[in-house]
């Protein structure tokens, strides 16, 4: 199995896709599956991290739950088929 | 105003409203004793200011200190070629007039900010925040839970946008989340509601990124009907909570991609640790904080 990353707004541009496909999978965690993404990405890294911590203003859902509120953060354990997706504020009118 | 009885020109115009059960003359009544601030005559504040003149809303404030540039038309349409270099709350307020004389539209030519942000607001029911940049963002929002204001929030970045609804009514925080009908705000509660269930644009996003960071819409383009949807979706939120009807998005942002033709929706809670309506917020005023750059509360 196999996990994707659904990516918004110019996160999608900085990692050169919207869906971007991991192998961390049931029992790694979300945190092991935002560094896959991560890796070979610098721009995307260095958009979404801070000092190696997620920025404030960057989202995490798992299968549409924000990790960050609802559960154990990036600690949270990936599930079979889960869907994750990072999401930043946008500002345009 | 308080008696106020549609003629029959107006039960005419809102015939199609008046017809529903859902709305009924009183739900009209209640939209044309109702005020709306919009803030931003733009892509997001266009469809917004068009469909609620449309409705009747009573009083439409109109918050823009820009003029119309030729750029603008591809997706700002409620001005016209002909209002290139007006000021873009004169054109937007002409579109109102002809299109809805029930309608007391109060164009304010003027930035918002920390000065003004009161005078303009705190006359109006709901605000619309239909702006186009980050400092804007947060100093309504922060305003606006210091007041508990309801606010509507659409923001959009190229094919994608982002809406969400802050009732901002923190009256009922050590209830069971059960309403008992007098709400205007219309909200339902649902059954696992804890205290403070109205979450705000912090709770989601603490800080703004980096200045920088997200380039605007003058860099990355923007598809021109992309705002169109988003701030319909807006007026429909703002309709809703004058007429106490139906569910909001609070607690809920609507994320919608035009290229996938997606529509999702994110749940999301107040966050206890939220400098402005958290347990112990660090935001007492909006002179707290510098409304540029991360909109970080001032170091003093």
């Amino acid at each position: 199995m196999s996990t994707e990353w659904k990516l918004f707004a110019d996160l999608a541009e900085h990692a050169g896709d919207r869906h971007v496909t991991v192998e961390a999978s049931a029992g790694d965690t979300v945190g092991d599956a935002l560094e896959q993404l991560l890796d070979g990405r610098p721009e995307l890294a260095e958009r979404v991290l801070e000092d190696g911590e997620l920025r404030s203003q960057v989202n995490v859902l798992r299968n549409g739950t924000n990790v960050l509120v609802e559960e154990d953060g990036l600690e949270t354990e990936l599930g079979d088929g889960d869907e994750l997706a990072l999401f930043p504020p946008v500002s345009g009118g | 105003m308080s008696d106020l009885r549609l003629d029959a020109t107006q039960l005419d115009r809102y015939s199609r409203h008046v017809i529903m059960d859902e709305i009924g003359p009183e739900g009209q009544k209640r939209l044309l004793e109702g005020s709306v601030l919009v803030v931003g005559a733009g892509g997001l504040g266009s469809p917004a200011i068009q469909y609620l003149a449309a409705a009747g809303i009573g009083r439409l404030g109109i918050v823009d200190d820009d003029v119309v540039e030729r750029s603008n038309l591809q997706r700002q349409i409620v001005h016209g070629d002909a209002d290139v270099g007006r000021p873009k709350v004169e054109s937007a307020a002409d579109y109102v007039t002809a299109l809805n004389p029930d309608v007391d539209v109060e164009p304010h030519e003027t930035r918002l900010t920390t000065a003004n942000v009161a005078g303009l607001v705190d006359d109006y029911d709901v605000v619309l925040d239909a702006s186009d940049n980050f400092a804007t963002r947060y100093l309504l929002n922060d305003h606006c839970v210091l007041t508990e204001t309801p606010l509507s929030h659409g923001a959009i970045y190229r094919f994608e946008g982002q809406i969400t609804t802050f009732a901002n009514d923190r009256s009922s925080a050590d209830g069971d989340g059960s309403d008992d009908g007098a709400d205007s705000s219309g909200r339902s509660g649902n059954g696992d509601s804890e205290p403070n269930e109205s979450p705000c644009y912090r709770c989601l996003f603490p800080e703004a990124p980096e200045p920088g960071t997200v380039p605007d819409c003058a860099t990355t383009g923007v598809l021109g009907v992309l705002p169109g949807t988003v701030g319909c979706i807006q007026a429909t939120e703002v309709v809703k909570y004058l007429l106490g009807k139906g569910e909001l998005l609070e607690g809920r942002l609507l994320m919608y991609d035009a290229m996938e033709m997606s529509f999702e929706t994110v749940e999301y809670r107040s966050n206890p640790a939220c400098p402005v309506c958290g347990e112990d917020p660090e935001i007492e005023s909006v002179e707290d904080v510098a409304y540029e750059g991360t909109c970080e509360i001032s170091a003093d």
